[in-house]
């Protein structure tokens, strides 16, 4: 056989090798921390997150932004270290040491080299325990949170992702912007910022993964000495939000930019937590419509040209999540890719995947997975779902066999329950070209860009 | 207060990456890099064609053609390699940047040899038809309408180029433009493809999951018979002449929330001398809360919502850019006027041994995070490839940052970022 014939055929894939998961193991000290420990020992670098579970869900209307502002101020400066002093302390460590919020969960995280690794952790401690909150730095931090606001509001793809929270949830949570807003953000000071910060960052009521180049004793013995006397305050345990968002209900609401270079398109709909027992279905179902490959980009970009990409997302959330789909089109364009848009997600219901093609899809789950478990950040985030969902501790040993067990008719099934009914569409962009074919068809409200208020329920 | 160490950037043990290193017959270079550790491997294919080798009247046509090269064969159908990647539980993707167009894949290692297959495929044998390459370039505009005209700031990469360079083929960037594009015929494809994508012009390297002999065999197989032109290969010759006097462009956009600006410097090519203390002053200006430009504009004097620095180091001499964007209210010429005494500092004096020694440990630790995947790895390889001619170069790349001193920070701040040596774009609200 010729070099030459031998190319003409595709060779068959050989039998593959299987993965090996790391091993986590967990313990709670006596303050009531929970640790989870796990061992990657390929190369000099060890990561921790710690997971307050408590975030932006926990924050009162018109104090939207403040989890987000109370972790930004974190690592502005200590009791014993100024924000400067900390900023060189970090990078003189080639660390890495970031906070930020969710709506579930704040978490500030700590990567660094082996023999940087014990003092970057006691940074962390630091920053956890004893926040400066110095009135300069919450000044400073506030005013620039403001300015960034202003380019997200630049942004159609952004502002059409905070009006699709509003839509999906109204006054529940989950429904205002993380960041906050101008209104929101001016009305916060020191004050709120340490309340926070007392009331919700408390080691009964968080979860530390650490792992990398370290053995899980090791790692234990480490948070021991740090954090061991980290003591929670007398209060109680505090509430977990549990408003429940307003019934799904299929409408569209444009936001008219005329400004915009192209018009961003969000359809959603609320539904499951990510403790739910079909989580894995509607990853699944997600993924027929997402990706490369996934029937939204071939319909979009593939077969129409509409769009660079089009995808989908499930939001996990300790409450009802949010499924959603997204894409960037011309505006001239914006009715087409909304048609096409809803047409796929009931195509799920009406033709829904062969057995074949659903491996296919379930492949780039469980692929993708694998893949973001190759760094400690990403087994460290893998790992942080056990604390701020309460999903076991073996999830990362059972996430992809649950993906494999999913079945089309799972997939039909979730579709029609949590995807089709009653989504609701939002249009940011230039409405003068769209807004009027819509509404011959649709339940349309137009809001003009200068009028949207994301800091009410109602968006006005 | 705990008085916390400097980590010795020295401290911190980066093993070198061992790979095999063979050229074919044909020309085609491979580098192959085993780690066993976990069942999937990283695949690149780097042709050395990038946006300066786009044909007279094509801008953007290498980019064009990135996308082109997932549309079929002879042997097989569009999306083939979507077909061998994702649905396997792989990825694949491409980019296109001024000086190579680099296709790459992740799959579990039992589907290496079905992927080496394929990309010989279509380095061997690619098949576009006129529909394919009219839908193809309706989706390239898509990506320029979505990432120049609706990005804020979208335009401003492609006018620093614009401008810096007068007569260099970089003036023209990536991303092309749609007229340029629209002129572009099925004619010029089958050409692109005879001229550059052949065996002597493309850098195959695969890290991950594999046996280097049996890997070897399947290079051979594949890629082995495919025959190389005798033409030479076409290189861009041309030599930007030393900028003479400072320039200004001022640019009036669309859906500008805060006024930017990005001063461009012209520096030499990624195998110069000095590309090492330029990434050191890249690191001192811009990377992490302690850098100079964060602490000034951010932090002190909060003119600034983000200020950064880049060595933007190419294959022929590129740029060193700084870039501002105002906070709310800052007049732009304010928060220039701070860049400009930053500047004027790093020219002046040296950093402190305190200061290099933190620039060093972010820069070592930089390192060993860009090592945790085969693919961080595999690019690292390809660039040291092609840009500076040797794959081994990734290996001492931490002694040539570890040598830099105070002094050579100085001089390569004096030497380019010379007012005359500038251009700067000031991209404001209409």
């Amino acid at each position: 056989m010729t070099p030459e014939h031998a190319a003409v055929v595709l060779p068959v894939a050989g039998p593959p090798r299987d993965a090996v998961l790391p091993a986590p193991v967990e313990c709670i000290l006596d303050n009531g921390l929970r640790v989870v420990a796990f061992a990657q020992r390929n190369l000099p670098l060890i990561a921790a997150q710690l997971i307050v579970r408590c975030g932006g869900a926990a924050e009162r209307e018109d104090e939207a932004g403040l989890s987000a502002l109370v972790a930004a101020l974190l690592t502005q400066g200590t009791t014993q270290r100024g924000a400067t002093d900390l900023a060189a302390a970090v990078d003189a460590l080639g660390a890495r040491l970031d906070a930020g919020s969710g709506y579930d969960a704040s978490v500030v995280s700590v990567t660094a080299t082996t023999p940087a690794f014990p003092h970057a952790f006691a940074l962390l401690d630091e920053v956890v325990r004893r926040p400066a909150f110095a009135p300069r730095e919450v000044e400073r931090v506030r005013a620039k949170s403001i300015s960034d606001l202003a380019l997200t509001y630049a942004n159609p793809s952004a502002v059409a992702r905070l009006v699709a929270n509003r839509v999906a949830y109204g006054a529940a949570p989950y429904g205002h912007p993380l960041a906050g807003t101008a209104t929101t953000l001016a009305a916060l000071g020191r004050d709120r910022v340490a309340w926070f910060h007392e009331r919700f960052y408390r080691p009964d009521d968080a979860v530390l993964v650490i792992g990398g180049d370290i053995e899980p004793d090791d790692a234990f013995a480490l948070v021991e000495r740090e954090l061991g006397g980290w003591r929670a305050e007398a209060t109680g345990m505090p509430e977990r939000p549990t408003a429940t968002p307003p019934s799904p209900r299929a409408q569209i609401v444009v936001v008219d930019k005329p400004d915009a270079g192209r018009t961003a398109l969000v359809t959603g709909r609320v539904t499951i937590e990510r403790r739910s027992p079909d989580y894995h279905a509607g990853v699944v179902a997600t993924a027929v419509l997402s990706g490369y490959s996934g029937r939204l980009n071939q319909e979009i970009r593939v077969k129409r040209g509409l769009s660079y990409g089009a995808g989908a997302a499930l939001a996990a959330r300790r409450l009802s999540g949010l499924f959603s789909t997204s894409t960037l089109i011309d505006h001239a364009r914006a009715v087409e890719a909304t048609e096409v848009t809803l047409d796929t997600l009931r195509s799920l219901v009406d033709a829904p995947p062969s057995d074949e093609d659903l491996v296919k899809r379930k492949a780039t789950v469980t692929g993708s997975f694998f893949r973001a478990i190759e760094t400690i950040d990403g087994i460290a985030g893998a790992l942080s779902d056990h604390g701020v969902y309460d999903v076991p501790l073996d999830d990362l040993e059972t996430f992809a066999r649950r993906i494999e067990a999913v079945d089309a008719a799972d997939v039909r099934r979730f579709a029609a329950r949590e995807i089709v009914p009653d989504e609701f569409v939002v249009l940011v962009g230039d409405a003068s070209r769209f807004a009027a074919e819509l509404a011959r068809t649709h339940d349309v409200r137009v809001i003009p860009s200068a009028a949207l208020d994301l800091s009410s329920p109602t968006l006005d | 207060m705990t008085v916390l160490p400097t980590i010795s950037a020295s401290a911190i043990h980066v093993a070198p990456v061992s790979f095999v290193d063979r050229t074919l017959a044909n020309g085609l270079r491979a580098i192959l890099v085993p780690d066993r550790r976990v069942p999937s491997v990283a695949i690149n294919v780097a042709y050395r064609v990038g946006g300066k080798d786009d044909p007279p009247g094509r801008s953007g046509f290498a980019h064009l053609f990135e996308h082109l090269m997932f549309k079929g064969t002879s042997r097989t159908a569009p999306e083939t390699i979507d077909r061998l990647t994702e649905d396997v539980g792989g990825y694949n993707n491409a980019f296109t940047s001024e000086d190579i167009t680099n296709y790459y894949e992740v799959v579990p290692s039992n589907h290496l040899e079905r992927l080496l297959w394929a990309e010989a495929d279509r380095l061997a044998s690619l098949t576009v038809n006129e529909a394919n390459f009219v839908t193809e370039r309706e989706v390239v505009i898509g990506e320029y309408d979505q990432r120049i005209l609706a990005e804020p700031y979208g335009m401003l990469d492609e006018l620093v180029n614009r401008e810096a360079f007068r007569v260099h083929p970089y003036r023209r960037g990536v991303i092309g433009s749609p007229e340029e594009l629209n002129a572009a015929a099925l004619a010029d494809v089958v050409a692109f493809h005879a001229t550059y994508y052949r065996p002597d012009n493309a850098i195959l390297v695969v890290a991950g999951d594999l046996d280097p002999d049996e890997t070897l065999r399947w290079v051979e197989r594949y890629f082995g018979a495919i025959a190389t032109p005798s033409t030479p290969i076409p290189r861009v010759t041309v030599v930007e002449p030393p900028q003479t006097e400072e320039r200004l462009y001022t640019h009036h956009g669309p859906n500008v929330p805060l006024p930017a600006a990005e001063e461009a410097y012209h520096i030499p090519a990624s195998s110069h001398p000095d590309a090492a203390p330029l990434d050191v002053l890249e690191t001192l200006l811009g990377a992490g809360r302690s850098s100079r430009l964060y602490q000034s504009l951010i932090y002190d004097k909060q003119l600034a919502t983000s200020a950064w620095a880049s060595a933007d180091l190419r294959e022929q001499p590129g740029l060193f850019g700084v870039r501002v964007t105002c906070a709310r209210g800052v007049a732009l010429g304010d928060a220039r006027a701070a860049i400009a005494a930053d500047l004027d500092r790093v020219r002046s004096e040296p950093p402190s041994d305190a200061e290099l020694a933190r620039v060093q440990t972010q820069i070592a630790s930089a390192l060993v995070r860009s090592r945790q995947t085969a693919s961080g790895i595999a690019l690292a390889l390809v660039h040291a490839t092609t840009e500076r001619g040797d794959p081994g170069l990734m290996n001492s790349d931490l002694d040539r940052y570890l040598a830099v001193t105070g002094d050579d920070v100085v001089r390569v701040a004096k030497t380019y970022l010379r007012a005359e040596n500038r251009t700067t774009i000031e991209y404001l609200p209409q």
